[in-house]
């Protein structure tokens, strides 16, 4: 087991303090560098400012339509996404690594690219666009069903690669255990498999969430109008300039980050059994 | 009435094949299966679990044929390496999910009490701990409560113990023996560590590359290895190829290198058979003298000693008397036998003691 030392005491694989200072000093850049443009853009706004831009009904309809599209994301990740991570966490087959890595495929694309590429195949001439449009009626230009499959090509490998590790997590033995207790196969999957790899799928959700609330790349190619938050504030940035665009984008970071935490928790907040009589 | 029948049973698993192989397991008896890791020991169990397709052969749990049945079918309580609670329910509920879910049947009791199983096992206390803080002798309690709630026909254990240390397992192993024979339960206690034989087993089945090699009581087979590959999974240290020379009615003649020694078991082998000689290394006792009055129905071999290995309160003596032999005795006993690399010594064992069996 290891002991968890104090900052300052260097771990011996790093050897002289003279290397933990270099390590802490990089490392300190590094925190800063994530956190100063953050604290920044919290810096110079006022209450007085944020609440004005959170009146305007323009931003606030951008902002639930963000929300709600990210959330719509989740869920039709957990519905496609959960699914296909139990298939590759507990099946043999030939091709499953092509499979693994076709999932990871969105990572490398730049989401502009994923926009365009999107846009010809859910767009009004798109191959699957037209024949969905004229046959359910079903459109993803200019709608919120577009939103989501923009967002949903970014961000549905988070949820994918979590469950699949969270899957691969629990002991098939556990499984086994519960069928010779007279589960069946879907109530071993309901009441064994679901609960112990919930946390590592919710940690995926959640990042898919996060990946989806702050996409603009994909989304603005795909769906100009209605406009998401961040399509929103990159328009006012170009109307108004950078003043009116930081109060609306201090706001939308406002948001995500609550809805992180709270989401963070959701997955963290159903503690297993621990305690007890010792 | 049979607990267990397997008859014909075969599996192909990949390049993997278990059988052609037959088990037959009374009622209120613990079978310990011993192997070396991939024998097929696991396989074994999680077929007659159901979770595996034989290809060939019958199941039969309590009469019961259960060979087409999935394994929530067939009435098996199932205990695996480091016992399997559900780390996400209490003690508690890991006993109550497996008393909610008992098979409708004939034999069906009264309602199953969950605090009642609690109170048996002793761990009452531990009802709402979650399993994750459990020691391994609780845990061992909490699983086999779990398991005797759903009212399984039969149990199956694979290697429970394996995760533990020497220690943790000295007093897991005897407190299971007795909650087994309490539950009056048949089961299959699957190892690798031949101390859980004797401990837990009152029959035993030798496994080796998907087959059963030797089954019977646990004394017969300890006694009365029938192969060499039985003698070597049973740990027996001298296994000496040989040729028998001449046989009686009491004990046979094999030549083994330079020497002829008197066997027990080859009774019934033709002359000119090729056999291994077994001998436990704890079976022979050494002498400094070369020649103390020779007493009836034992070997002797003259020789010398080639090493000294210690073991802690035992010592392993290598000796060269013509042929290799290994001895073990205890250690207080090597300096008054003035035992030393290079002293001589003669091997002395009994002849029934000495296994002729197949080569």
């Amino acid at each position: 087991m290891r002991a968890v030392r104090p900052l300052w005491r260097a771990p011996e694989s790093l050897g002289s303090p003279a290397v933990l200072l270099a390590v802490w000093l990089a490392g300190g850049l590094l925190l800063a560098f994530i956190l100063l443009p953050i604290l920044e853009l919290f810096a110079v706004q006022t209450a007085g400012t944020i609440l004005r831009v959170a009146r305007q009904v323009d931003v606030r309809d951008a902002l639930a339509l963000s929300v709600v599209a990210s959330l719509l994301t989740a869920v039709v990740a957990a519905v496609f996404g959960v699914p296909f991570a139990l298939l590759l966490a507990r099946a043999e087959f030939v091709g499953k690594s092509a499979l693994a890595a076709i999932v990871d495929l969105p990572l490398t694309v730049p989401h502009t690219v994923a926009g365009i590429a999107l846009l010809m195949v859910f767009g009004r001439q798109g191959v699957l666009g037209a024949p969905i449009g004229s046959l359910i009626g079903l459109r993803f230009w200019g709608t919120l069903a577009g939103i989501v499959v923009a967002m949903l090509f970014v961000s549905v490998p988070y949820t994918v690669n979590a469950a699949r590790i969270a899957f691969e997590n629990v002991d098939p033995r556990l499984e086994m255990v519960a069928r010779t207790l007279g589960m069946g196969p879907l109530q071993v999957l309901a009441r064994v498999t679901l609960p112990l790899a919930w946390r590592g799928i919710a940690t995926g959700l959640t990042l898919t969430f996060a990946r989806s609330i702050s996409e603009f790349g994909a989304v603005v190619i795909l769906v100009y109008y209605p406009m998401t938050a961040p399509v929103l504030i990159y328009e006012m940035f170009l109307r108004y300039g950078l003043e009116n665009a930081s109060a609306a984008a201090a706001l939308l970071l406002l948001v995500s980050l609550v809805l992180f935490v709270l989401f963070r928790h959701v997955a963290y907040g159903s503690r297993r059994p621990v305690g007890g009589g010792r | 009435m049979t607990a267990l029948d397997v008859a014909g049973l075969r599996l192909e698993l990949g390049a993997f094949v278990l059988g052609e192989l037959s088990l037959n397991l009374p009622d209120d008896e613990i079978m310990v299966v011993l192997g070396p890791n991939g024998a097929g020991k696991s396989v074994l169990l999680e077929t007659i679990a159901g979770f595996h397709r034989a290809v060939r052969g019958r199941i039969a749990v309590r009469g019961r044929d259960v060979t087409a049945l999935s394994p929530e079918k067939r009435h098996i309580g199932f205990v695996v390496q480091n016992f399997g609670l559900f780390p996400h329910l209490t003690v508690a509920q890991n006993i109550a999910l497996a008393a909610s879910l008992r098979r409708d049947g004939a034999e069906r009791r009264s309602r199953v009490d969950v605090s009642e199983l609690l109170r048996r096992f002793g761990i009452a206390h531990l009802a709402d701990s979650g399993p994750v803080v459990l020691s391994p002798g609780e845990k061992q309690r909490a699983a086999l409560a779990r398991a005797e709630a759903s009212h399984p026909d039969l149990f199956l254990l694979d290697e429970p113990f394996s995760a533990l240390d020497a220690q943790a397992r000295d007093g897991l192993r005897f407190e299971l023996a007795r909650f087994l024979r309490d539950m009056r339960a048949p089961a299959i206690f699957v190892t690798h560590d031949r101390v859980d034989v004797a401990a837990l087993g009152t029959r035993v089945a030798l496994m080796r590359e998907g087959r059963i090699i030797q089954c019977g009581a646990v004394d017969d087979v300890f006694r009365r290895p029938t192969s060499r590959t039985a003698a070597e999974i049973l740990g027996i240290e001298n296994r000496l190829p040989g040729r028998v020379e001449a046989a009686d009615g009491r004990y046979a003649l094999v030549r083994v290198g330079d020497a002829v020694l008197r066997a027990a078991s080859a009774v019934g082998r033709a002359i000119a058979d090729e056999v291994c000689v077994a001998i436990r290394a704890e079976d022979i006792r050494l002498t400094p003298s070369a020649n103390a009055p020779a007493i009836a129905d034992e070997n002797r071999l003259a020789g010398a000693v080639v090493a000294l290995q210690p073991l802690g309160p035992l010592t392993r003596v290598v000796l060269d008397c013509g042929i290799r032999l290994v001895a073990c005795l205890m250690t207080r006993d090597v300096a008054p036998l003035g035992l030393a690399a290079g002293a001589p010594a003669t091997a002395i064992f009994s002849v029934s003691d000495t296994c002729a069996v197949e080569p």
